[in-house]
């Protein structure tokens, strides 16, 4: 019976081989997309589960609220975890990652690396984690100091072999330059770990000011015991709070108590996150890597299912439109006294015979355009992952899950035809009026209006952040690092390079206005005596004269830093915001307190104001910034003016290669730095414009298909129109009429519902565009014109037919 | 006696008016019987036959066929008792334009659930009688209209039905080829099947053991 099904279902397919070809194509680029997002999706939500504890461990997140600045950290203070292992027997262990000094330069024979996957950590770390050893035991590795734990990956590369690797010295950069001797060879992490490190050195190798409570730089991973509810035991930090950081603050500042704290409006707040929500739950700064989110799995899930129901959509749109070929053969069968439910078992396998040819084909797709997809989105996701097993019983059961839901209700809509008035040749009046089909297509084009303004207004949000002004001119600053060579070196290259016809100002800036690159946050206070009213903290910058000028700053009140001032190495210079925080009218000439350790204020002079510059992503709104005077060389910034920059780099690289021929010569250009930052936002504009043409595709040869059958079913109609002297235009209008109804109708559902989500997404940058108007009337009209054009094909066909030729078939 | 019929109509609204399309027949059919029923379009030949075949229904009157009250069945028990007992041959054939000429005359036999081997000796039995074994490879579209019509009379013979019925099942042919189908009718009509074909060829209803003249959905003479 099933044979006999499947025969007329494949003798079908070939005989009407413009449909099977719409409905193969729509859905293969359907259930393509909806795989590769399920790998995107299944990768995104797979980090950080291969550790044999991943369901117990925590990390430490820290959050502050101190003089009105918000800090929200994926760090904590250094002596936090040995305390919370100390006092609370439900932690069972304990790691921190020191990641703070960034990038260390490797000897590799005459060569010198600049290794970024690198941090220090506890020799607990292995306790904690999961990496599998292939060399040595890790666990007992980073006992002593002046050891390392390598990757693989990092032992080819510094030593050619894992072999070759084991129990040698590495010269690393590191507090000095020290021999490292390798006491283990670890597997490469897993691309789905949040952090992904390469050399690992003991803690001991830290030269840090241990036991700071107030200072928050280490990522620090605690092991709960099993059953524990680690929001119940976040509680315990309130504990902590009194008994270990209340006396440290009290040292600094007039603080009795923790409500003192909390009366000034300041708040500290320590909580557990979860292993495995980081990559996509935690968005704190000073993370250890660029996590997911899970708004995108979330839109992009839905985007996901709304193409496969889209592709769907047409196979029923078709099929149903279809029935008229159909409907004999229904009449006949029924005749010869098959029942309903076996008429509707007989489409439903046609229909997963469909589905599953087209599921082969998107399997091939997805084969050939992995590569391409990994690129867009960032990830590195192997043909493999097609092959694990749980994903495999999807990709098996998908098309016996899509089939029937593709294949429902034309299985309904053809079995319920009677026999003997198909056989009689009427078909099924008022099929024109099948709402359920206006429906759907209502959904396909409410569904690719809402993908097409979403892709707009996320492109013109990239557009603004490429053009705003962001207070500083990011455009030809070229910034190259320094930081292995010594303080007079880079002063005299510094001053060669200053000559150069095509630099207009050099300074040397460490601190740079995009994420990513060093921080420095004080407490300051407007009185000597610094209690929680009068402090606050902001951005502490160590510049040099010509920094505001090469970065393009302006200045609005006082001056810049000037050579001719001898004091000005207690001047300090402030941002707007910063200066509203202090609450002063006029700020210049006012004091500013900076406490230190010894209980001795520095004191500082407020000489000018400088205009608000984004120094962190334009998520985030300027925070309060001061720049003085102070060492900050391990990065040169140069602006230029010239049409040969390969040549001026090339240049400068001579002047460094000639100091010293083993450093690497490392540059970037500040706005390609900028830019990084909103590499998120630009692979998902990627990813939504190209899932919006196939959507928008798809939705298009739905609607060509039907209008085909329309115009099929409308011939005689047609024909008599025109035999009473209708024009083409006029045919061409009735038939296309009640489609572009449709399509106004949904373009007035997708109007709210996109602007409600596009607000949102808007939401999360503090500088953004306004939802405009006219991109909703941009939208409206592509969608028509592309309907019109589509539906052009069949209209002018069936208007410029002969209708003699139509009248004649009755 | 295969089936009896009393005062049974059928009668439908259009347009807020009643129309009989069968206006109180009475009928009984023996078994081994060849009726023409003969009447102008529209005179409710074809209604009678779609109702005896139980693909209508009457919507007054008894129908018994076979022992059994047709009228007081359910659908489902109606769709067995045909299945069972008719076939039917249609004026325009209603082949199954995607399957050949030997899988349509299968298909039946498919609902029926019998199994591979029988059925392929039921359909080579079919072929061979009808001698058109040469042709079981064909789809319909390459047949000529008397040989489609063989192939439907095969499909309507496969299940070994008591009852035939015929709705103008020449009308598409030429004279040639509508003779060869009515002798192959009288021809079974001999060996046994009650046969009832609706015509308007006064040749063809000669065929039949008794003619039944209707107009406006009534029987006039007998």
């Amino acid at each position: 019976m099933i044979r006999n099904y499947l025969k007329i279902a494949w003798r079908n397919l070939i005989k009407n081989k413009g449909i099977t070809f719409i409905n193969t194509i729509g859905l293969s680029l359907g259930i393509g997309c909806f795989i590769l997002i399920a790998l995107f999706v299944t990768d995104e939500v797979s980090y950080d589960q291969f550790h044999e504890k991943s369901d117990q461990i925590y990390r430490i997140h820290s959050d502050i609220l101190f003089g009105g600045t918000q800090m929200h950290m994926a760090v904590t203070s250094d002596p936090m975890g040995a305390t919370l292992k100390k006092d609370y027997p439900e932690v069972e262990e304990y790691t921190r990652i020191y990641a703070s000094e960034g990038s260390k330069l490797i000897r590799k024979g005459t060569e010198i690396i600049n290794e970024y996957a690198i941090a220090y950590v506890d020799s607990t770390f292995f306790n904690v984690f999961t990496f599998p050893a292939l060399k040595g035991n890790p666990k007992i590795a980073l006992q002593e100091p002046n050891t390392v734990v390598l990757s693989e990956t990092a032992a080819i590369k510094y030593f050619g072999s894992v072999d070759n690797a084991m129990g040698e010295a590495l010269e690393i950069n590191s507090n000095g330059n020290t021999l490292h001797k390798v006491t283990a060879i670890i597997k490469d992490m897993p691309k789905n770990s949040h952090f992904q490190l390469d050399v690992l050195m003991p803690m001991a190798n830290v030269n840090y000011d241990f036991g700071n409570y107030l200072s928050h730089n280490f990522h620090t991973y605690v092991v709960l015991k099993e059953g524990t509810d680690h929001t119940k035991f976040a509680s315990n930090f309130q504990e902590i709070l009194g008994k270990y950081l209340l006396p440290q603050m009290s040292q600094y500042m007039e603080i009795k108590s923790l409500e003192d704290i909390e009366a000034a409006g300041n708040k500290l707040e320590y909580s557990l996150i979860p292993l495995t929500d980081i990559h996509l739950h935690s968005s704190q700064s000073i993370e250890l890597g660029a996590n997911g989110s899970i708004k995108y799995v979330y839109i992009f899930s839905a985007v996901a299912l709304f193409i496969l129901l889209i592709a769907c959509t047409n196979f029923m749109n078709l099929t149903t439109a279809r029935s008229s070929v159909r409907a004999k053969e229904v009449g006949i069968r029924k005749v010869l006294g098959t029942e309903k439910k076996s008429l509707i078992f007989q489409f439903l396998s046609e229909s997963t015979l469909i589905v599953t040819i087209a599921h082969a084909i998107a399997i091939l797709f997805v084969f050939l355009s992995l590569d391409w997809f990994n690129n867009i989105a960032g990830k590195e996701i192997s043909i493999k992952a097609l092959l694990q097993p749980h994903f495999l019983i999807f990709l098996i059961v998908l098309p016996f899950v899509v089939g029937p839901i593709a294949g429902i209700y034309p299985a309904f809509f053809l079995s319920k035809f009677q026999p003997i008035s198909v056989l009689k040749g009427n078909l099924a009046k008022g099929m024109n009026k099948n709402t359920l089909r206006n429906f759907l297509v209502i959904f396909q084009f409410t569904t690719s209006i809402i993908l097409i303004i979403g892709t707009i207004v996320v492109y013109q949000q990239l557009k603004h952040i490429q053009t705003t002004d962001v207070g500083f001119n990011k455009d030809q600053v070229l910034i190259v690092e320094n930081s292995n060579l010594s303080e007079e070196t880079r002063k005299s290259l510094k001053s060669e390079i200053e000559q150069f016809p095509e630099v207009k100002s050099a300074c040397f800036a460490g601190f740079i206005p995009v994420s990513a690159s060093a921080r420095s946050d004080t407490t300051f206070s407007t009185e000597s005596v610094a209690t929680s009213e009068n402090g606050f903290n902001m951005q502490y910058w160590r510049t040099d004269y010509d920094y505001i000028e090469t970065m393009g700053m302006e200045i609005v009140a006082g001056r810049n830093f000037s050579r001719s001032f001898g004091t000005d190495s207690t001047a300090i210079i402030l941002n707007e915001k910063a200066v509203a925080l202090t609450g002063f009218k006029d700020p210049i000439g006012k004091k500013l307190y900076k406490s230190t350790d010894s209980n001795q204020n520095i004191v500082y002079t407020i000489i000018g104001v400088v205009k608000n510059f984004n120094f962190e992503s334009l998520r985030h709104d300027v925070g309060p910034l001061s720049l003085r005077l102070g060492n900050n060389s391990w990065r040169t910034a140069y602006r230029f003016n010239t049409a040969d920059v390969e040549g001026f780099i090339g240049k400068i690289q001579g002047k460094y290669e000639a100091t010293s021929t083993e450093m690497p010569f490392a540059y970037s250009f500040l706005d390609d730095s900028y830019l990084d930052m909103y590499q998120q936002e630009q692979r998902i504009g990627t990813i939504a414009l190209i899932f919006t043409i196939l959507a928008v595709i798809i939705a298009a040869l739905g609607l060509f298909g039907l209008a085909t059958y329309i115009a099929e079913q409308r011939t005689k109609e047609i024909g008599i129109r025109k035999v009473l002297g209708a024009s083409t235009a006029i045919i061409v209008k009735i038939l296309s009429k009640d489609f572009i109804k449709l399509i106004v109708f949904a373009f007035c559902i997708a109007t709210p519902i996109s602007w409600w989500f596009m607000s949102s997404w808007l939401r999360d940058f503090a500088f953004r565009i306004q939802l405009n108007w006219w991109v909703f009337a941009i939208t409206g009209i592509i969608t028509l014109l592309i309907a019109i054009i589509t539906l052009s094909f069949q209209t002018i066909k069936a208007a410029i037919a002969n209708p003699i030729k139509s009248l004649k078939t009755e | 006696m295969i089936l009896q019929l009393n005062n049974a109509s059928r009668v439908i609204n259009s347009g807020g008016k009643k129309i009989a399309l069968l206006d109180n027949i009475s009928l009984e059919v023996k078994e081994g019987e060849f009726i023409s029923l003969m009447g102008p379009s529209g005179s409710g030949k074809s209604t009678l036959l779609n109702c005896i075949g139980m693909l209508d229904s009457f919507t007054e009157g008894n129908y018994r066929f076979l022992d059994e009250e047709v009228h007081t069945l359910k659908e489902k028990q109606r769709s067995k008792l045909y299945k069972e007992y008719i076939g039917f041959v249609f004026q325009a054939y209603h082949l199954i334009d995607e399957l050949n000429v030997y899988e349509n005359i299968e298909t039946p036999l498919l609902y029926k659930s019998v199994k591979s081997s029988e059925r392929k000796a039921l359909v080579a039995d079919m072929l061979d009688r009808f001698n058109i074994v040469g042709k079981k490879d064909l789809f319909p579209a390459q047949l000529s209209g008397g040989q489609q019509q063989l192939v439907g009379i095969a499909r309507a013979l496969i299940t070994k039905p008591k009852l035939i019925l015929a709705d103008e099942p020449t009308g598409n042919l030429n004279s040639k080829q509508s003779t060869e189908i009515m002798e192959l009718f009288s021809e079974l009509n001999k060996e046994g099947v009650t046969i009832i074909q609706a015509t308007h060829s006064e040749k063809n209803s000669s065929y039949g053991s008794r003619i039944i003249n209707l107009l406006d959905g009534r029987i006039v003479t007998e």
